[in-house]
């Protein structure tokens, strides 16, 4: 299958600190990759410079089906079909959850759509995600859950080819953690290709076809997810030197 | 001792409307762009004396609709530069907001002096948009005052509709309230803080050609409402327009009341104990949201 996004060799430094040190990766169309790591080892800044919201990356190429999008303004990037979720909650809070999806319609297309159809598509998209209820509560109201497939919506607004999900599933109980995974999974039917950064192992395990380990801003292995969490230096990097811990992590 | 009611309200409402064209383009600004434009107050100034050059008879004499179409024309024109060299550049910094209170403010002494220069330290006036008096309700008023109370609200209502219904507009709100979600939609972020600066520049010079009518214009003579505007921005709340245009009228009659009893050497005095003591009662101001 065609590399839907090549990432060559980025980097991204803030003072000091090298939080992205030349990291490539290539997700394939279609496919669910994972990507984990410890706290602070560069993976949401990774989604910033591929998105460019709010940065682009110091150096390194970016191709978005071939194009380079490493200098590309955030709003392009979104048109051209990347779309991302934050890791912390970002809505418009006294805004609808019909109109914060719709907002997403209005703007994020390269084509312009029809009042109705955006109308047509929001109503969809917040059924897709299971937030087909009572439309009419502003975002500020709603409970962490909804608020991260709120998140999920407003950016399927945009129609992306290419999803970014950040932790889509922290803070989230038990069951509402297997409902996300099943989101993601009718997500990844519908054929848009899926990049997943998650601290819930099971989760990132269950859904990804393959997975990356970031530590301090550096790719520490990469492959089938089931071979990479046996990874020694995966379960030094997660645990410290006691890897003994290493089977409760997994 | 008896008080003139209908002098005080009318010269509070004519202040009220400069200050709340003044103060929305800063609070505009301050929503979408989260900076203060310490360089407002320098718009207003210069649509007066751009104004005036373009419409006098001392200058280019093409009439006063001509002016003021031209001053508020060159003053967008001067709100995109300004955010184009003293903000856009520093728009990734986190110290942004004390960085643009330096920029702004150097822009603003820079173009203040380059103003002496050009006009020199001659007071100028500018014609007034109608002759004469006029009666309504029995109050005796200028005909360009009663302009100026008119025209506000109708500009201000103009200005709201554009946020509230156009696409634009609801772009600019959605910046306004939470920007990274503005650009993971795909919102043009950075093209409509640019439009922001214009159209707050824009209204800032309209304000200034239409104080020319009623008040010497001098190379400082933004200073004061920029000041005003500020405090109207706070007292009205942060983050709320409506907020704002409220907090105009209440501070401009509050001024005008002010000067009528203590003087107007006092009124700023007065003026500043009240913002002080409301604020201590409600610290996001009238309207402002935490
Ligand atoms: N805007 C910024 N300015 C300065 N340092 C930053 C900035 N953003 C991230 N960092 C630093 O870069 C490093 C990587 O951060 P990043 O948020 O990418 O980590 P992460 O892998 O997403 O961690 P987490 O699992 O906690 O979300 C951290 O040390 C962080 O403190
Ligand atoms: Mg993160």
């Amino acid at each position: 299958m065609a590399d839907v996004l090549v990432v060559e060799n980025v980097v991204k430094t803030f003072g000091a600190l090298r939080a992205v040190d030349g990291v490539s990766l290539s997700v394939r169309e279609g496919e669910v990759f994972g990507v984990a790591g410890p706290n602070g080892s560069g993976k949401s800044t990774l989604f910033n410079i591929i998105t460019g919201i709010p940065f682009h990356a110091d150096s390194g190429r970016i191709l978005f089906d071939g194009t380079p999008i490493e200098r590309m303004p955030p709003h392009a990037i979104c048109r051209a079909g990347i779309a991302r979720t934050f890791q912390t909650e970002t809505d418009f809070e006294t805004l609808s959850l019909f109109d914060n999806v719709k907002l997403g319609t209005v703007y994020g297309h390269a084509r312009g759509m029809s009042e109705e159809e955006q109308r047509r598509v929001t109503r969809e998209t917040l059924e897709f995600v299971g937030l087909g209820g009572d439309h009419d509560r502003p975002a500020g109201d709603i409970s962490v859950f909804d608020k991260k497939r709120l998140m999920i919506a407003s950016a399927l607004a945009t129609k992306p080819r290419l999803l970014l999900l950040d932790e889509p599933a922290s803070g989230l109980t038990r069951p509402e953690i297997r409902e996300t995974s099943a989101l993601i999974r009718r997500l990844s039917e519908t054929g848009v290709t899926i990049v997943l950064i998650e601290h819930v192992l099971p989760l990132l395990l269950t859904v990804s076809n393959r997975l990356m380990v970031l530590n301090f801003g550096q790719v520490l292995t990469e492959g089938h997810p089931k071979e990479v969490v046996k990874n020694e230096q995966v379960i030094e990097a997660y645990l410290g030197k006691r890897g003994d811990h290493g089977r409760d992590a997994a | 001792m008896t008080v003139d009611v209908p002098a005080i309200i009318v010269s509070g409402v004519v202040l009220a409307s400069l200050y709340a064209m003044m103060a929305t383009g800063l609070a505009l600004v301050w929503n979408t762009l989260g900076i203060f434009n310490f360089a407002h107050g320098i718009f207003m100034t210069l649509g007066a004396y751009i104004a005036w050059t373009i419409s006098d008879e001392a200058g280019l004499g093409w009439g006063l609709a001509g002016g003021f179409a031209i001053a508020v024309a060159t003053m967008i024109g001067g709100g995109l530069a300004t955010y184009g060299l003293l903000v856009k550049p520093f728009q990734n910094r986190k110290d942004i907001v004390l960085v643009v209170v330096m920029t702004t403010l150097a822009g603003s002494f820079f173009l203040e002096n380059t103003g002496r220069l050009i006009w020199g330290p001659r007071l100028k006036q500018l014609q007034r948009v109608v002759e004469g008096t006029v009666q309504p309700l029995g109050v005796s008023i200028s005909a360009h005052e009663l302009v100026i109370i008119i025209s506000t609200p109708l500009i201000l209502l103009a200005l709201y509709a554009f946020l509230r219904w156009t696409r634009t507009g609801s772009a600019i709100r959605a910046i306004a309230q939470n920007q990274d979600s503005a650009l993971l939609i795909g919102i043009n972020v950075p093209r409509l803080y640019a439009l922001s600066f214009a159209l707050s520049a824009g209204l800032a010079g309209l304000a200034g050609a239409l104080l020319g009518g009623i008040r010497f214009i001098v190379p400082n003579m933004g200073s004061e409402p920029l000041l005003k505007a500020f405090i109207v921005v706070i007292f009205g709340g942060l983050g709320s327009l409506g907020g704002t245009i409220v907090g105009a009228y209440v501070i401009g009659l509050i001024e005008s009341t002010s000067t009528y009893f203590v003087g107007i050497y006092w009124t700023n005095a007065v003026m500043f104990a009240i913002f002080i003591f409301i604020l201590i009662f409600r610290p996001t101001g009238l309207f402002g949201r935490n």
